[in-house]
Protein backbone atom coordinates (compact mmCIF):
# COMPACT_ATOMS: atom_id res chain seq x y z
CA UNK A 1 0.00 0.00 0.00
CA UNK A 2 1.08 3.58 -0.58
CA UNK A 3 2.74 5.69 2.07
CA UNK A 4 0.15 8.45 2.18
CA UNK A 5 2.12 10.62 4.60
CA UNK A 6 5.06 10.58 2.20
CA UNK A 7 2.72 11.30 -0.71
CA UNK A 8 1.34 14.33 1.12
CA UNK A 9 4.81 15.58 1.93
CA UNK A 10 6.00 15.13 -1.66
CA UNK A 11 2.96 17.05 -2.91
CA UNK A 12 3.67 19.86 -0.47
CA UNK A 13 0.37 19.34 1.32
CA UNK A 14 0.29 20.47 4.90
CA UNK A 15 -1.89 17.72 6.37
CA UNK A 16 -1.36 17.06 10.09
CA UNK A 17 -0.31 13.52 11.03
CA UNK A 18 -3.53 12.82 12.95
CA UNK A 19 -5.55 13.78 9.87
CA UNK A 20 -3.41 11.55 7.65
CA UNK A 21 -4.00 8.60 9.96
CA UNK A 22 -7.76 9.12 9.63
CA UNK A 23 -7.72 8.82 5.83
CA UNK A 24 -5.30 5.95 5.39
CA UNK A 25 -7.96 3.26 5.70
CA UNK A 26 -10.45 4.72 3.20
CA UNK A 27 -7.67 5.50 0.72
CA UNK A 28 -6.25 1.99 0.99
CA UNK A 29 -9.73 0.54 0.55
CA UNK A 30 -10.27 2.62 -2.58
CA UNK A 31 -6.82 1.75 -3.90
CA UNK A 32 -7.55 -1.95 -3.51
CA UNK A 33 -10.57 -1.78 -5.82
CA UNK A 34 -9.47 0.97 -8.16
CA UNK A 35 -5.88 -0.03 -9.00
CA UNK A 36 -6.75 -3.31 -10.79
CA UNK A 37 -9.43 -1.46 -12.75
CA UNK A 38 -6.99 1.23 -13.85
CA UNK A 39 -4.43 -1.41 -14.83
CA UNK A 40 -6.99 -3.19 -16.99
CA UNK A 41 -7.50 -0.18 -19.27
CA UNK A 42 -6.41 -0.44 -22.89
CA UNK A 43 -4.80 2.51 -24.71
CA UNK A 44 -7.72 3.21 -27.04
CA UNK A 45 -10.07 3.93 -24.13
CA UNK A 46 -10.22 7.74 -23.96
CA UNK A 47 -11.39 9.72 -20.94
CA UNK A 48 -15.02 10.80 -20.70
CA UNK A 49 -13.98 14.41 -20.18
CA UNK A 50 -14.66 16.23 -23.40
CA UNK A 51 -13.60 19.53 -24.88
CA UNK A 52 -15.67 20.92 -27.74
CA UNK A 53 -14.04 23.87 -29.41
CA UNK A 54 -17.18 24.71 -31.34
CA UNK A 55 -19.10 25.40 -28.13
CA UNK A 56 -16.51 27.58 -26.49
CA UNK A 57 -17.97 30.62 -28.24
CA UNK A 58 -21.42 30.08 -26.71
CA UNK B 1 -51.89 17.74 -0.45
CA UNK B 2 -50.00 17.37 -3.72
CA UNK B 3 -49.13 20.21 -6.09
CA UNK B 4 -51.77 18.98 -8.51
CA UNK B 5 -54.41 19.11 -5.78
CA UNK B 6 -53.30 22.55 -4.59
CA UNK B 7 -53.25 23.85 -8.17
CA UNK B 8 -56.78 22.59 -8.71
CA UNK B 9 -57.96 24.25 -5.47
CA UNK B 10 -56.34 27.55 -6.44
CA UNK B 11 -58.21 27.58 -9.72
CA UNK B 12 -61.52 26.66 -8.06
CA UNK B 13 -60.96 29.54 -5.59
CA UNK B 14 -61.11 27.18 -2.61
CA UNK B 15 -58.18 29.19 -1.29
CA UNK B 16 -55.81 31.81 -2.63
CA UNK B 17 -52.05 31.60 -3.17
CA UNK B 18 -51.70 34.10 -0.34
CA UNK B 19 -53.71 31.88 2.02
CA UNK B 20 -51.74 28.83 0.95
CA UNK B 21 -48.43 30.62 1.44
CA UNK B 22 -49.47 32.09 4.79
CA UNK B 23 -50.52 28.66 6.05
CA UNK B 24 -47.25 27.14 4.87
CA UNK B 25 -45.19 29.88 6.51
CA UNK B 26 -47.08 29.22 9.75
CA UNK B 27 -46.18 25.56 9.54
CA UNK B 28 -42.52 26.45 8.96
CA UNK B 29 -42.56 28.77 11.97
CA UNK B 30 -44.00 25.99 14.12
CA UNK B 31 -41.92 23.02 12.96
CA UNK B 32 -38.64 24.42 11.68
CA UNK B 33 -37.09 25.11 15.09
CA UNK B 34 -37.22 21.35 15.65
CA UNK B 35 -36.52 20.09 12.14
CA UNK B 36 -33.94 22.72 11.12
CA UNK B 37 -34.90 22.17 7.49
CA UNK B 38 -34.73 25.86 6.55
CA UNK B 39 -31.65 28.05 6.86
CA UNK B 40 -33.33 31.15 5.45
CA UNK B 41 -37.07 31.84 5.22
CA UNK B 42 -37.91 34.57 2.72
CA UNK B 43 -41.37 35.25 4.11
CA UNK B 44 -41.74 38.80 2.86
CA UNK B 45 -40.69 37.90 -0.66
CA UNK B 46 -42.96 34.84 -0.61
CA UNK B 47 -46.01 36.84 0.44
CA UNK B 48 -45.31 39.38 -2.30
CA UNK B 49 -44.99 36.60 -4.89
CA UNK B 50 -48.19 34.98 -3.61
CA UNK B 51 -50.15 38.25 -3.93
CA UNK B 52 -48.81 38.63 -7.47
CA UNK B 53 -49.78 35.03 -8.26
CA UNK B 54 -53.35 35.71 -7.11
CA UNK B 55 -53.54 38.92 -9.14
CA UNK B 56 -52.20 37.15 -12.23
CA UNK B 57 -54.68 34.29 -11.88
CA UNK B 58 -57.55 36.72 -11.42
CA UNK B 59 -56.44 38.54 -14.58
CA UNK B 60 -56.40 35.27 -16.51
CA UNK B 61 -52.59 35.08 -16.64
CA UNK B 62 -52.18 31.44 -15.62
CA UNK B 63 -48.55 30.33 -15.67
CA UNK B 64 -49.36 26.66 -15.27
CA UNK B 65 -49.47 24.05 -12.53
CA UNK B 66 -46.74 25.62 -10.34
CA UNK B 67 -48.48 29.00 -10.32
CA UNK B 68 -48.86 30.09 -6.68
CA UNK B 69 -47.31 26.89 -5.26
CA UNK B 70 -44.91 27.32 -2.28
CA UNK B 71 -41.50 25.75 -2.89
CA UNK B 72 -37.99 26.05 -1.48
CA UNK B 73 -34.51 25.15 -2.65
CA UNK B 74 -31.34 23.70 -1.20
CA UNK B 75 -28.99 26.45 -0.05
CA UNK B 76 -26.60 25.62 -2.85
CA UNK B 77 -28.63 27.36 -5.58
CA UNK B 78 -27.75 30.97 -6.27
CA UNK B 79 -30.71 33.16 -5.39
CA UNK B 80 -30.60 36.84 -6.28
CA UNK B 81 -30.42 38.99 -3.16
CA UNK B 82 -30.79 35.99 -0.81
CA UNK B 83 -27.98 34.52 1.31
CA UNK B 84 -26.56 31.34 -0.24
CA UNK B 85 -24.21 29.45 2.08
CA UNK B 86 -23.88 25.91 0.65
CA UNK B 87 -23.97 24.97 4.31
CA UNK B 88 -20.47 26.32 4.86
CA UNK B 89 -18.94 29.25 6.74
CA UNK B 90 -16.88 29.91 3.60
CA UNK B 91 -20.01 31.42 2.07
CA UNK B 92 -21.58 32.77 5.26
CA UNK B 93 -21.93 36.24 3.70
CA UNK B 94 -22.43 35.31 0.07
CA UNK B 95 -25.43 36.98 -1.55
CA UNK B 96 -25.60 36.24 -5.29
CA UNK B 97 -26.59 38.94 -7.73
CA UNK B 98 -28.47 36.57 -10.03
CA UNK B 99 -30.58 33.44 -9.86
CA UNK B 100 -29.50 29.96 -10.85
CA UNK B 101 -31.04 28.74 -14.10
CA UNK B 102 -33.41 26.36 -12.27
CA UNK B 103 -34.54 29.10 -9.87
CA UNK B 104 -35.31 31.45 -12.74
CA UNK B 105 -37.31 28.65 -14.38
CA UNK B 106 -39.34 28.04 -11.21
CA UNK B 107 -40.09 31.74 -10.83
CA UNK B 108 -41.09 31.94 -14.50
CA UNK B 109 -43.51 29.07 -13.80
CA UNK B 110 -45.09 31.15 -11.03
CA UNK B 111 -43.82 29.20 -8.02
CA UNK B 112 -43.68 31.02 -4.68
CA UNK B 113 -40.18 30.83 -3.19
CA UNK B 114 -40.21 30.26 0.58
CA UNK B 115 -36.48 30.18 1.18
CA UNK B 116 -33.29 28.17 1.39
CA UNK B 117 -32.92 24.68 2.82
CA UNK B 118 -30.30 23.22 5.12
CA UNK B 119 -27.92 20.62 3.76
CA UNK B 120 -24.79 18.63 4.42
CA UNK B 121 -21.82 20.98 4.47
CA UNK B 122 -20.88 21.82 0.85
CA UNK B 123 -23.11 18.93 -0.31
CA UNK B 124 -20.21 16.62 0.58
CA UNK B 125 -21.87 13.96 2.74
CA UNK B 126 -25.06 12.09 3.44
CA UNK B 127 -26.15 12.96 6.99
CA UNK B 128 -27.07 16.70 6.83
CA UNK B 129 -25.72 16.92 10.38
CA UNK B 130 -24.30 20.30 9.53
CA UNK B 131 -21.69 21.33 12.12
CA UNK B 132 -22.12 25.03 11.33
CA UNK B 133 -25.89 25.44 10.97
CA UNK B 134 -27.28 22.52 12.97
CA UNK B 135 -28.32 18.97 12.14
CA UNK B 136 -31.49 18.52 10.09
CA UNK B 137 -33.90 16.12 11.79
CA UNK B 138 -35.89 13.39 10.08
CA UNK B 139 -39.61 14.27 10.40
CA UNK B 140 -40.47 10.57 10.83
CA UNK B 141 -38.25 10.29 13.89
CA UNK B 142 -36.23 13.23 15.14
CA UNK B 143 -33.46 10.99 16.44
CA UNK B 144 -32.71 9.83 12.90
CA UNK B 145 -30.91 11.43 9.99
CA UNK B 146 -32.92 12.78 7.05
CA UNK B 147 -30.12 11.69 4.73
CA UNK B 148 -28.25 14.09 2.52
CA UNK B 149 -26.81 16.03 1.21
CA UNK B 150 -30.22 17.53 0.33
CA UNK B 151 -31.49 16.69 3.84
CA UNK B 152 -33.36 19.94 4.38
CA UNK B 153 -35.14 19.40 1.07
CA UNK B 154 -36.25 15.88 2.05
CA UNK B 155 -37.31 16.92 5.55
CA UNK B 156 -39.21 19.99 4.32
CA UNK B 157 -41.21 18.04 1.75
CA UNK B 158 -41.92 15.13 4.12
CA UNK B 159 -43.08 17.50 6.89
CA UNK B 160 -45.31 19.49 4.55
CA UNK B 161 -43.28 22.69 4.95
CA UNK B 162 -43.20 23.03 1.16
CA UNK B 163 -44.96 21.39 -1.77
CA UNK B 164 -41.69 20.75 -3.58
CA UNK B 165 -38.00 21.36 -3.15
CA UNK B 166 -34.97 21.36 -5.38
CA UNK B 167 -31.88 19.41 -4.47
CA UNK B 168 -28.64 18.32 -6.03
CA UNK B 169 -27.29 14.81 -6.44
CA UNK B 170 -23.57 14.05 -6.87
CA UNK B 171 -23.50 10.59 -5.30
CA UNK B 172 -27.12 10.08 -4.27
CA UNK B 173 -27.87 13.40 -2.56
CA UNK B 174 -31.45 13.67 -3.87
CA UNK B 175 -32.37 9.98 -3.73
CA UNK B 176 -30.93 9.29 -0.27
CA UNK B 177 -33.00 11.95 1.55
CA UNK B 178 -35.99 10.94 -0.54
CA UNK B 179 -35.53 7.36 0.65
CA UNK B 180 -34.95 8.27 4.32
CA UNK B 181 -37.73 10.89 4.49
CA UNK B 182 -40.33 9.00 2.44
CA UNK B 183 -40.57 11.44 -0.46
CA UNK B 184 -40.19 11.16 -4.19
CA UNK B 185 -36.78 12.24 -5.48
CA UNK B 186 -35.68 12.47 -9.10
CA UNK B 187 -32.13 12.65 -10.37
CA UNK B 188 -32.54 13.43 -14.06
CA UNK B 189 -30.09 12.50 -16.79
CA UNK B 190 -26.78 14.39 -16.67
CA UNK B 191 -27.31 17.44 -18.87
CA UNK B 192 -31.10 17.45 -18.62
CA UNK B 193 -31.20 20.33 -16.09
CA UNK B 194 -28.70 23.17 -16.19
CA UNK B 195 -26.16 23.41 -13.35
CA UNK B 196 -25.66 27.14 -13.96
CA UNK B 197 -25.76 29.00 -10.69
CA UNK B 198 -25.42 25.87 -8.56
CA UNK B 199 -22.28 25.83 -6.43
CA UNK B 200 -20.27 22.92 -7.83
CA UNK B 201 -19.02 19.98 -5.83
CA UNK B 202 -18.03 17.78 -8.77
CA UNK B 203 -18.60 19.26 -12.21
CA UNK B 204 -18.96 15.94 -14.01
CA UNK B 205 -21.15 14.23 -11.39
CA UNK B 206 -23.47 17.02 -10.13
CA UNK B 207 -27.15 16.81 -11.08
CA UNK B 208 -30.12 19.07 -10.23
CA UNK B 209 -33.56 17.63 -9.50
CA UNK B 210 -36.77 17.82 -7.47
CA UNK B 211 -38.04 16.24 -4.26
CA UNK B 212 -41.83 16.07 -3.98
CA UNK B 213 -44.64 14.16 -2.32
CA UNK B 214 -45.84 12.45 -5.50
CA UNK B 215 -44.39 11.18 -8.76
CA UNK B 216 -46.57 13.44 -10.90
CA UNK B 217 -45.44 16.43 -8.86
CA UNK B 218 -41.82 15.53 -9.59
CA UNK B 219 -42.74 15.45 -13.27
CA UNK B 220 -44.30 18.91 -12.99
CA UNK B 221 -41.08 20.25 -11.49
CA UNK B 222 -39.00 18.60 -14.20
CA UNK B 223 -41.25 20.17 -16.85
CA UNK B 224 -40.37 23.56 -15.38
CA UNK B 225 -36.60 23.16 -14.99
CA UNK B 226 -35.53 20.90 -17.89
CA UNK B 227 -34.04 22.29 -21.06
CA UNK B 228 -30.93 23.46 -22.84
CA UNK B 229 -28.82 26.21 -21.34
CA UNK B 230 -25.94 27.41 -23.54
CA UNK B 231 -24.18 28.75 -20.44
CA UNK B 232 -23.74 25.23 -19.00
CA UNK B 233 -21.17 23.26 -20.98
CA UNK B 234 -22.81 19.95 -20.00
CA UNK B 235 -26.36 21.05 -20.84
CA UNK B 236 -28.02 18.83 -23.42
CA UNK B 237 -30.05 19.77 -26.48
CA UNK B 238 -32.00 16.53 -26.16
CA UNK B 239 -35.69 17.34 -26.76
CA UNK B 240 -37.78 18.14 -23.70
CA UNK B 241 -41.16 16.40 -23.58
CA UNK B 242 -44.14 16.65 -21.23
CA UNK B 243 -42.91 14.44 -18.39
CA UNK B 244 -46.23 14.17 -16.53
CA UNK B 245 -47.63 10.64 -16.79
CA UNK B 246 -51.19 10.26 -18.04
CA UNK B 247 -53.97 9.42 -15.58
CA UNK B 248 -53.93 5.94 -17.03
CA UNK B 249 -50.27 5.02 -17.39
CA UNK B 250 -50.07 1.44 -18.55
CA UNK B 251 -47.07 -0.72 -17.75
CA UNK B 252 -48.39 -3.90 -19.37
CA UNK B 253 -45.60 -5.61 -21.24
CA UNK B 254 -42.95 -3.19 -20.04
CA UNK B 255 -39.72 -5.09 -19.36
CA UNK B 256 -38.59 -4.34 -15.83
CA UNK B 257 -35.09 -5.48 -14.95
CA UNK B 258 -34.72 -6.77 -11.40
CA UNK B 259 -31.04 -7.16 -10.47
CA UNK B 260 -29.98 -10.57 -9.20
CA UNK B 261 -26.55 -9.38 -8.13
CA UNK B 262 -25.20 -6.53 -6.01
CA UNK B 263 -28.39 -4.57 -5.22
CA UNK B 264 -29.71 -7.08 -2.66
CA UNK B 265 -26.39 -7.99 -1.10
CA UNK B 266 -26.13 -6.65 2.45
CA UNK B 267 -29.59 -5.08 2.51
CA UNK B 268 -31.78 -4.59 5.58
CA UNK B 269 -34.52 -7.26 5.68
CA UNK B 270 -37.33 -4.68 5.86
CA UNK B 271 -35.93 -2.86 2.83
CA UNK B 272 -35.77 -6.06 0.81
CA UNK B 273 -39.30 -7.03 1.82
CA UNK B 274 -40.78 -3.65 0.85
CA UNK B 275 -38.96 -3.47 -2.49
CA UNK B 276 -39.86 -7.02 -3.47
CA UNK B 277 -43.49 -6.34 -2.49
CA UNK B 278 -43.59 -3.24 -4.69
CA UNK B 279 -42.12 -5.10 -7.63
CA UNK B 280 -44.69 -7.87 -7.18
CA UNK B 281 -47.37 -5.19 -7.31
CA UNK B 282 -45.90 -3.87 -10.55
CA UNK B 283 -45.93 -7.38 -11.96
CA UNK B 284 -49.59 -7.72 -11.00
CA UNK B 285 -50.24 -4.58 -13.08
CA UNK B 286 -48.94 -6.41 -16.15
CA UNK B 287 -45.26 -5.50 -16.18
CA UNK B 288 -42.84 -8.17 -17.31
CA UNK B 289 -40.34 -8.42 -14.45
CA UNK B 290 -37.09 -9.97 -15.65
CA UNK B 291 -34.29 -10.99 -13.29
CA UNK B 292 -30.92 -9.96 -14.71
CA UNK B 293 -27.27 -9.57 -13.83
CA UNK B 294 -25.95 -6.03 -13.85
CA UNK B 295 -22.32 -5.03 -14.54
CA UNK B 296 -19.85 -4.53 -11.68
CA UNK B 297 -21.46 -1.77 -9.58
CA UNK B 298 -18.70 -1.89 -6.93
CA UNK B 299 -16.18 -1.01 -9.66
CA UNK B 300 -18.39 1.87 -10.76
CA UNK B 301 -18.62 3.13 -7.18
CA UNK B 302 -14.83 3.12 -6.82
CA UNK B 303 -14.46 4.95 -10.12
CA UNK B 304 -17.07 7.54 -9.17
CA UNK B 305 -15.37 8.08 -5.82
CA UNK B 306 -12.03 8.82 -7.50
CA UNK B 307 -13.69 11.39 -9.77
CA UNK B 308 -15.59 12.98 -6.90
CA UNK B 309 -12.58 13.12 -4.57
CA UNK B 310 -10.41 14.75 -7.25
CA UNK B 311 -12.98 17.24 -8.56
CA UNK B 312 -14.19 18.31 -5.10
CA UNK B 313 -10.64 18.82 -3.85
CA UNK B 314 -9.80 20.88 -6.93
CA UNK B 315 -12.97 22.93 -6.45
CA UNK B 316 -12.30 23.68 -2.77
CA UNK B 317 -8.48 23.85 -2.87
CA UNK B 318 -8.42 27.67 -2.61
CA UNK B 319 -10.10 27.42 0.80
CA UNK B 320 -7.95 24.62 2.26
CA UNK B 321 -5.40 26.99 3.76
CA UNK B 322 -7.89 27.53 6.58
CA UNK B 323 -8.66 23.96 7.63
CA UNK B 324 -10.71 25.09 10.62
CA UNK B 325 -13.61 26.19 8.43
CA UNK B 326 -14.45 22.61 7.41
CA UNK B 327 -16.21 19.94 9.43
CA UNK B 328 -14.04 16.87 10.13
CA UNK B 329 -15.82 14.55 7.69
CA UNK B 330 -15.60 17.02 4.79
CA UNK B 331 -11.97 17.82 5.59
CA UNK B 332 -11.09 14.11 5.54
CA UNK B 333 -12.60 13.78 2.05
CA UNK B 334 -10.79 16.90 0.80
CA UNK B 335 -7.51 15.52 2.12
CA UNK B 336 -8.11 12.23 0.35
CA UNK B 337 -8.78 13.99 -2.95
CA UNK B 338 -5.58 16.00 -2.62
CA UNK B 339 -3.53 12.80 -2.41
CA UNK B 340 -4.81 11.15 -5.57
CA UNK B 341 -2.60 11.69 -8.62
CA UNK B 342 -3.90 13.31 -11.81
CA UNK B 343 -3.31 10.02 -13.61
CA UNK B 344 -5.91 8.33 -11.41
CA UNK B 345 -8.44 11.00 -12.32
CA UNK B 346 -7.79 10.39 -16.01
CA UNK B 347 -8.00 6.62 -15.52
CA UNK B 348 -11.32 7.06 -13.73
CA UNK B 349 -12.72 9.11 -16.59
CA UNK B 350 -11.52 6.43 -19.03
CA UNK B 351 -13.13 3.71 -16.94
CA UNK B 352 -16.30 5.79 -16.87
CA UNK B 353 -16.57 5.63 -20.68
CA UNK B 354 -15.88 1.89 -20.67
CA UNK B 355 -18.50 1.28 -17.96
CA UNK B 356 -21.04 3.45 -19.76
CA UNK B 357 -20.71 1.30 -22.89
CA UNK B 358 -20.90 -1.93 -20.92
CA UNK B 359 -23.95 -0.86 -18.92
CA UNK B 360 -25.81 0.40 -22.00
CA UNK B 361 -26.05 -3.19 -23.27
CA UNK B 362 -28.67 -4.04 -20.65
CA UNK B 363 -31.18 -1.74 -22.38
CA UNK B 364 -31.51 -4.25 -25.20
CA UNK B 365 -33.17 -6.69 -22.80
CA UNK B 366 -35.05 -4.41 -20.35
CA UNK B 367 -36.70 -0.99 -20.46
CA UNK B 368 -35.75 0.05 -16.93
CA UNK B 369 -34.37 -1.33 -13.67
CA UNK B 370 -35.82 -1.41 -10.16
CA UNK B 371 -33.68 -1.72 -7.04
CA UNK B 372 -33.59 -0.46 -3.47
CA UNK B 373 -32.49 3.18 -3.20
CA UNK B 374 -30.59 2.64 0.04
CA UNK B 375 -29.75 -0.69 1.68
CA UNK B 376 -30.85 0.72 5.04
CA UNK B 377 -33.48 3.00 6.50
CA UNK B 378 -32.43 6.30 8.09
CA UNK B 379 -29.62 5.75 10.61
CA UNK B 380 -29.62 7.57 13.92
CA UNK B 381 -28.02 11.00 13.77
CA UNK B 382 -24.38 10.61 14.76
CA UNK B 383 -24.07 6.96 13.79
CA UNK B 384 -20.85 6.43 11.84
CA UNK B 385 -21.45 2.78 11.00
CA UNK B 386 -24.41 0.63 10.06
CA UNK B 387 -24.77 -3.14 10.39
CA UNK B 388 -26.05 -4.87 7.27
CA UNK B 389 -26.00 -8.59 6.55
CA UNK B 390 -23.81 -9.15 9.59
CA UNK B 391 -21.20 -6.64 8.35
CA UNK B 392 -20.40 -3.37 10.09
CA UNK B 393 -20.04 -0.74 7.34
CA UNK B 394 -19.13 2.93 7.18
CA UNK B 395 -22.51 4.68 7.07
CA UNK B 396 -21.56 6.93 4.14
CA UNK B 397 -20.28 4.11 1.98
CA UNK B 398 -23.26 1.90 2.82
CA UNK B 399 -25.82 4.60 2.16
CA UNK B 400 -24.33 5.59 -1.20
CA UNK B 401 -23.63 2.01 -2.28
CA UNK B 402 -26.75 1.57 -4.44
CA UNK B 403 -27.04 5.09 -5.85
CA UNK B 404 -23.56 6.39 -6.68
CA UNK B 405 -23.10 4.43 -9.92
CA UNK B 406 -25.94 6.32 -11.61
CA UNK B 407 -24.04 9.57 -11.13
CA UNK B 408 -21.07 8.01 -12.88
CA UNK B 409 -23.27 6.84 -15.75
CA UNK B 410 -25.41 9.99 -15.76
CA UNK B 411 -28.59 7.92 -16.02
CA UNK B 412 -31.96 9.11 -14.68
CA UNK B 413 -33.13 7.53 -11.43
CA UNK B 414 -36.36 8.08 -9.53
CA UNK B 415 -36.71 7.17 -5.86
CA UNK B 416 -40.20 6.54 -4.53
CA UNK B 417 -41.35 5.42 -1.09
CA UNK B 418 -42.50 1.81 -1.05
CA UNK B 419 -43.19 0.98 2.59
CA UNK B 420 -42.30 1.46 6.22
CA UNK B 421 -39.85 -0.59 8.22
CA UNK B 422 -40.80 -2.32 11.45
CA UNK B 423 -39.68 0.75 13.39
CA UNK B 424 -41.77 3.09 11.27
CA UNK B 425 -39.12 4.54 8.98
CA UNK B 426 -39.62 4.96 5.21
CA UNK B 427 -38.13 2.60 2.65
CA UNK B 428 -37.34 3.77 -0.88
CA UNK B 429 -36.90 2.03 -4.19
CA UNK B 430 -35.31 3.49 -7.31
CA UNK B 431 -36.36 3.16 -10.93
CA UNK B 432 -33.41 3.58 -13.28
CA UNK B 433 -33.78 4.22 -16.99
CA UNK B 434 -31.74 4.81 -20.13
CA UNK B 435 -30.39 8.33 -20.71
CA UNK B 436 -33.12 10.96 -21.21
CA UNK B 437 -35.90 8.45 -20.52
CA UNK B 438 -37.24 10.36 -17.51
CA UNK B 439 -40.77 10.12 -18.94
CA UNK B 440 -40.53 6.33 -18.84
CA UNK B 441 -39.32 6.02 -15.24
CA UNK B 442 -41.89 8.59 -14.12
CA UNK B 443 -44.59 6.54 -15.84
CA UNK B 444 -43.47 3.40 -14.01
CA UNK B 445 -43.32 5.32 -10.72
CA UNK B 446 -46.78 6.78 -11.23
CA UNK B 447 -48.19 3.35 -12.10
CA UNK B 448 -46.78 1.97 -8.86
CA UNK B 449 -48.11 4.93 -6.89
CA UNK B 450 -51.54 4.57 -8.52
CA UNK B 451 -51.36 0.86 -7.79
CA UNK B 452 -51.04 1.46 -4.06
CA UNK B 453 -47.26 1.42 -3.60
CA UNK B 454 -46.42 4.11 -1.07
CA UNK B 455 -46.60 5.15 2.54
CA UNK B 456 -49.02 7.13 4.70
CA UNK B 457 -48.33 10.85 5.19
CA UNK B 458 -45.62 11.70 7.70
CA UNK B 459 -47.32 12.12 11.10
CA UNK B 460 -45.20 15.12 12.17
CA UNK B 461 -46.97 18.27 13.36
Amino acid sequence: MKDWAATAKAAGLDIPAKDISRIVQPLNGLEEVFRPLAESLTPEMEPAVSFRADEEQA
Amino acid sequence: MTIREAAESLRRRRFSALELTTATLGRIERLNPTLRAFLTVTAEQALKQARQADADLAAGNDRGPLHGIPVAVKDIFHTRGVLTTAGSPIYRNFVPDRDAFAIARLEHAGAVMLGKLNMHELAYGITSANPHFGAVRNPWNGKHSPGGSSGGSGAAVAAGLVYAALGTDTGGSIRIPASFCGTVGLKPTYGRVSRRGVMPLSWSLDHVGPLTSSVRDAALLLNAIAGHDPADASSSRYPVVDFVPDADCPVRGLRIGFPENFFFERVDADVELCVRGAVARLESLGANVKPLKVPDIAAMNATARVILLCEASAMLEPHLADRGQFGPDVLALLDQGGLLPATDYIHAQRLRRQMQREFARIWSSVDCLIAPTTPNTAPRTGDTTVKLGGHEEDVRLATTRLVRSMNLLGLPALSIPCGLSGDGLPVGLQIIGPAFEEALILRVGAAMEDGGVGIPPCPVG
